[in-house]
């Protein structure tokens, strides 16, 4: 067994040759080419815009979602959205609803890098049976409609909530994740550096959280950045059929509950879409420059 | 002579090409079968996986009394412990016997098969004039690459990738069928258009297809566009397109029958591929417009929570999606020779 410290030293020694960028300058040269594509900047603002405004939602919204006034009242200096059918301030839930869409999309995403991490690499170093399992299911999983099978899970649960949809959106969604860490992780097992951490002695698991993962990580960030509009959307047209939390202000439920008022007052419906629009608009700019920039070759 | 032998060869060729590719259908055809096995674990799992039983979940709300509940999980089999009731299902599957619905109290299989047609309609015009569409756009946009065109059509297309396709159809409805009444609100036709002459009633079908059709062109021409742009653009740096080119062949030809034809590959494997999330997206679209298709049916299905229907569907909504993917499989190996049958 060789001690953690040699291990460290033959690194080092292998770092200095390719001479390596520190993380902060590689970090700092992403972002460089990133800055360059005025697209990937507009996405990132809309990005940024999303998060800050749900992070301090209490503060900006003009008032609270249980407020309620004079109902569907037209966009005035009172109200800038208008209110809804129930007298509440559509502004206020606009800004409230981000927070629900920022959730599911994190939220979903996250539990999708999970389950696409542990199942592709369990996929990729075991090989074999295992593999060819693994590897069908999530062809099947990929090749049916996504949506069938969130309406299938989610209408069986007598509780409609957000965290149902969350949950089941993630554990639906790891299988492209999964053939990419695999087919990623196959390869970087070939590569020399990987040899030469296995011959200084370094255990499967060391070699797998220490060499090969940092190795993933681009594509994986990319990856998820490029489903989080997709759970977004998703998670709305969910809510939008009837499968959310009324009471939620959820963009998808400001759709469903405003359409019917839609000839009388056509605002209810317009700011919660275009919300939502813009929103997915900046992630899908922020995920092609992020591709671009981090030259991740993932489906277009 | 060398001429004869050339021939001799070529058809002996596509002998051993028609052998293997007829082994490859059969083994494909088989490989559906334990496909098949899966897809049906999964939807049974996925409907299994809420907590409670299905019977009670489709009575939420409904008052009920507690015999009929027995009665239906008897009959459904629920009463059974669960890999009892997976086997049950699964047997019944093999003969064909898809269950039964609670709420139209009619086998889900002509449930299914009257609604295949409007959905097939609707998906066929809406892909075909996608696919044009994409492709005569993705192809200006690549051999002008950075030009106004392409800038702005890809601009565009980004937009229609990011648009949601049921608010757009919400606006749509509202603005151009009820405020101003150029299209019909929703449904396949006008009431009493039976009994009108066939030319209108044919008309007034068109009318009533415009606008689902038109919002699905929007969102799938966006996202075939980014695929015939990216396609192309692979395509034009490849050396026998420089070869082309130095033969002095006009420019026309070169990108229209050189180029296209290995652009046209990807972009239909990718539509084939696709048939399940076309299929979704077209739900949706169903469901605002009361046009009564399969993805209509789904969502219908699945706000009554009527569980045997939601089974059924799903296993031959699965089915059609299998054998989609299978004849674009088969459909690439006959368009590329290239091909390895593995």
């Amino acid at each position: 067994m060789v001690s953690r410290s040699q291990e460290k030293s033959a690194l080092a020694r292998a770092k200095r040759e390719v001479h390596k960028p520190s993380r902060a300058t590689r970090l700092f040269i992403t972002w460089r080419k990133l800055r360059k594509s005025v697209l990937a900047v507009i996405g990132f603002g809309i990005v940024l815009t999303v998060a800050v405004g749900s992070l301090l939602a209490p503060i900006i919204a003009p008032y609270d979602i249980q407020w309620s006034g004079a109902s569907r009242r037209p966009p005035s200096m009172e109200n800038f959205f208008g209110t809804d059918n129930r007298g509440r301030d559509m502004l206020s839930l606009v800004i409230y609803g981000a927070r629900i869409s920022l959730y599911v999309g994190l939220g979903a995403v996250l539990i999708e890098i999970f389950f696409g991490l542990t199942i592709g690499m369990i996929a990729g170093y075991f090989g074999g049976l295992i593999d060819e399992i693994l590897m069908r299911i999530s062809d099947v999983v990929l090749t049916l409609p996504q949506l069938m099978l969130l309406l299938l899970a989610v209408s069986m649960f007598r509780v409609r909530g957000l965290h149902v949809i969350v949950i089941v959106m993630g554990a639906l969604g790891w299988p492209l994740m999964a053939r990419v860490v695999r087919s990623e992780f196959l390869s970087l097992r070939e590569t020399t550096y990987v040899e030469a951490a296995k011959s200084v002695g370094a255990t499967s698991w060391r070699i797998i959280i220490r060499h090969i993962l940092p190795n993933i990580l681009s594509t994986i960030v990319v990856l998820a950045t490029m489903d989080i509009p997709w759970y977004i959307f998703y998670e709305a047209t969910l809510t939008f059929l009837g499968f959310g939390d009324p009471s939620s202000p959820s963009w998808g439920v400001l759709l469903q509950q405003g359409y019917l008022y839609t000839m009388s007052s056509w605002w209810i419906i317009t700011f919660p879409g275009l919300a939502l629009f813009l929103t997915s608009l900046g992630f899908n700019l922020f995920g092609d420059g992020l591709r671009n920039a981090l030259d991740v070759k993932v489906r277009e | 002579m060398s001429k004869a032998r050339a021939k001799c060869t070529v058809t002996h060729a596509s002998e051993v090409f028609s052998m293997t590719l007829r082994t490859y259908v059969i083994r494909r055809l088989i490989l559906i079968i334990p496909t098949f096995f899966l897809v049906s674990i999964i939807i049974f799992v996925l409907i299994h996986l809420a907590p409670g039983d299905p019977v009670r979940a489709m009575f939420v709300g409904r008052p009920v009394s507690p015999e009929v509940v027995d009665r239906i999980r008897h009959e459904l089999g629920i009463d059974q412990p669960i890999y009892t009731q997976y086997l049950l299902w699964l047997g019944r599957l093999l003969r064909a016997d898809f269950g039964y619905s609670y709420i139209y109290r009619r086998p889900v299989v002509d449930l299914v098969g009257e609604r295949i047609p409007l959905t097939l309609e609707l998906m066929l015009i809406a892909n075909g004039v996608s696919l044009v569409v994409a492709v005569f756009l993705g192809v200006l946009a690549a051999v002008k690459q950075y030009s106004i065109t392409d800038v702005l059509s890809s601009l565009a297309a980004l937009i229609g990738y990011s648009i949601p396709n049921f608010w757009i159809a919400l606006l749509a409805m509202a603005f151009l069928s009820v405020q101003l009444g150029i299209f019909p609100v929703s449904g396949v036709q006008t009431m009493g258009m039976k009994f009108a002459s066939p030319f209108h009633a044919l008309y007034d079908h068109l009318l009533h297809l415009v606008l689902p059709t038109s919002i699905l062109v929007l969102g799938w021409t966006a996202y075939l566009f980014r695929i015939v742009r990216s396609a192309m653009l692979d395509v034009l740096m490849q050396d026998y397109i420089v070869t082309a080119r130095a033969k002095g062949l006009r420019e026309r030809i070169v990108i229209y029958k050189h180029a296209l034809r290995n652009v046209m590959l990807p972009v239909v494997t990718y539509t084939g591929y696709s048939i399940g999330y076309l299929l979704a997206g077209a739900a949706v679209i169903e469901y605002i417009f009361s046009w009564p298709g399969l993805g209509q049916f789904w969502v219908s299905s699945a706000a009554q929570r009527d569980y045997p229907t939601l089974m059924g569907i799903s296993v031959i909504t699965a089915l059609m999606v299998l054998v989609a993917n299978l004849c674009t499989d088969v459909a690439y190996a006959l368009v590329d020779p290239r091909i390895r049958y593995d």
